[in-house]
């Protein structure tokens, strides 16, 4: 896969705050990206980066093959920000929003009022183009400022926590669209704290922690290194159970509960019960919680 | 796709005609409170010309070119708030990151705007020379021409106050002080002739005096007089385009990532804890 976005090794600091210490990041085409990391861990900085707003002291950043910092007016044409804050005209219509953002990029009248049309009905927003955008709910803005980032097609779209305050039908709207970017083709970074999403965009995961990616692959094999749980329900107090001793496991008895915590906690439930065949009378429930992007986050950044 | 700096520049100026458009109260406010003064006013500044020997203009001279010089001023404080709404809106990091250029970007800002300062000079004038008779003597093109350079001067100024100001409430108070300083010391509203000595001395250094000197010009002395009122307009013009270029590309509008927005302290994930790198 070609990199459509290829950072390698950036730099930034701002003052005595260092935003990027060696960034690295290859984002292919067609390929979604969920970026997650603590508030100042890089992120929006690299966004901004990626579009010209920062330049980076250290490090190489190319869009599609093109040097930002070199090729500024070839890069910027083929990406669409959609930045953390809201950043739309509050007295202008939301088709008047559209149509800046569309001509702003070169789309001819004719060709952005049919991209218009289109992204509209993607994101339900078919209903309020006429509105002024400080008269729209916080959804509908957010889905309005997603759509001024895709109206032109970009083939690397930086999607910069683009459902914040989104109720749900918003979000779905907005995640069918990004799935649908992604299958055109487009390069999509997708900055968010609500892991979940990742799973809905089956995106793969980057972390980002102190300017750098401490975590890059597919979910499944990022997870695979996580611990998850079993809780094991008696109906008296948890007998003393013989738990293989080593790696990262885990033991918990709290009431009449017992927590294991392993990487694979189911596969080490069955020979412990086996070994004690005198328990099972007394099991009520077993419930198995295996790890989830949001346990790959904590197990990352808890260091 | 091409991607044309002209399919960019009409859209930013008709965006920016739309947004003129959508909020179009201050601009009128400054033309009608102009046509008040100059009926109100017309008068009073007639009579003054009995006292200021010789007489610098007739009393609709005066009221017309004194007001439409104050109102503009006052208007300059429209152009910057459109351009520093850029920046409260967090539309202007939008536009750097666009295709378009600054240059491009402050011309289809600008052009719109300039658009409607030449017409508030248009109306007031025209309102002066249907019901007063208004007759400039240099003819009505170098009264065009002295409306074109002063609107470029003063959209010129926004542009470098806009620069300045932090916040709208700052633009505001620092406009309007910033306006009638000017007016006054330019002699909009009291013939320099009328001004105390100390401010007289210092009437040149507002853009205001040169503004008058111009219209004075074109309404009673002649064209021949036109090039230095005009030359010294473009050099305070000068001075605003310099402040936005040096400034506005520079570190006020390119501000740095602020470190957390509320929308993100709402949406740590639970058990997160923020760390500052």
């Amino acid at each position: 896969m070609t990199g459509a976005l290829e950072a390698v090794g950036l730099r930034k600091r701002f003052g005595a705050t260092t935003a990027l210490a060696g960034f690295d990041l290859d984002v292919g085409a067609g390929e979604i990206v969920g970026l997650v990391g603590h508030n100042g861990a890089g992120k929006t900085t690299f966004a901004r980066a990626a579009v010209g707003l920062v330049t980076p002291d250290n490090g190489m950043l190319r869009i599609e093959g093109f040097d930002v910092a070199r090729h500024s007016k070839r890069t910027r044409p083929l990406v669409g920000l959609a930045p953390q804050e809201l950043a739309l005209y509050p007295t202008a219509t939301a088709r008047q929003n559209l149509h800046i953002f569309a001509g702003l990029y070169g789309l001819r009248r004719r060709e952005a009022q049919r991209r218009i049309a289109q992204l509209a009905d993607d994101l339900v927003l078919t209903d309020i183009l006429e509105r002024r955008v400080r008269e729209l709910s916080g959804g509908q803005q957010r889905r309005l400022q997603a759509a001024t980032a895709m109206v032109h097609r970009p083939s690397v779209l930086l999607l910069d926590e683009p459902t914040v305050g989104a109720d749900p039908i918003t979000r779905d709207a907005l995640l069918t669209v990004v799935r649908s970017a992604a299958r055109q083709g487009a390069a999509v970074v997708y900055t968010t704290h609500y892991l979940p999403e990742l799973d809905a965009l089956e995106a793969t995961v980057a972390v980002a922690d102190r300017g750098q990616i401490v975590a890059r692959g597919e979910r499944a094999s990022l997870l695979a290194a996580v611990p998850g749980r079993a809780v094991v329900e008696f109906d008296c107090a948890p007998p003393a159970l013989a738990v293989p001793a080593g790696g990262s496991v885990d033991v918990c008895a709290v009431d009449r509960r017992l927590t294991i915590t392993a990487p694979d906690p189911g596969a080490m439930l069955v020979p412990i019960l086996a070994a004690h065949p005198d328990v099972a009378a007394h099991l009520q429930t077993i419930e198995l919680h295996p790890p989830t992007l949001d346990d790959l986050y904590r197990h990352l950044l808890r260091t | 796709m091409r991607r044309l700096p002209g399919i960019r520049l009409t859209a930013e100026v008709r965006h920016q005609s739309a947004l003129i458009a959508r909020d179009p109260g201050p601009m009128i406010g400054y033309v009608v409170m102009g046509l008040l003064l100059i009926t109100v006013l017309r008068p009073l500044y007639a009579a003054l010309g009995h006292l200021v020997q010789p007489a610098p203009l007739s009393g609709i001279d005066q009221a017309a070119a004194g007001m439409a010089v104050m109102f503009s001023l006052f208007a300059l404080k429209v152009g910057a708030a459109h351009v520093l709404n850029e920046r409260t809106w967090h539309t202007w990091d939008r536009l750097r990151a666009s295709p378009a250029g600054f240059g491009e970007i402050l011309a289809g800002k600008a052009l719109p705007i300039f658009g409607a300062l030449v017409v508030q000079q248009a109306i007031l004038f025209g309102f002066s020379a249907a019901v007063f008779g208004l007759r400039p003597s240099a003819g009505w093109w170098a009264l065009a021409l002295c409306a074109v350079v002063w609107s470029a001067c003063v959209l010129l100024l926004g542009f470098g106050a806009s620069t300045l100001a932090r916040s709208p409430a700052q633009l505001g108070a620092g406009g309007d002080v910033f306006a009638l300083l000017t007016t006054v010391l330019g002699g909009s509203l009291v013939p320099v002739a009328l001004l105390p000595g100390w401010l007289q001395h210092l009437a040149p250094a507002s853009p205001g005096y040169w503004a008058l000197d111009a219209y004075r010009s074109a309404l009673v002395a002649g064209p021949a007089q036109l090039g230095r009122p005009l030359a010294m307009l473009g050099v305070f013009g000068l001075i605003g385009a310099g402040l936005a270029c040096l400034i506005g590309s520079g570190r006020r509008f390119a501000l740095p990532p602020r470190a957390r927005s509320r929308d993100e302290r709402s949406r740590c994930v639970p058990g997160d804890r923020p760390t500052r790198t």
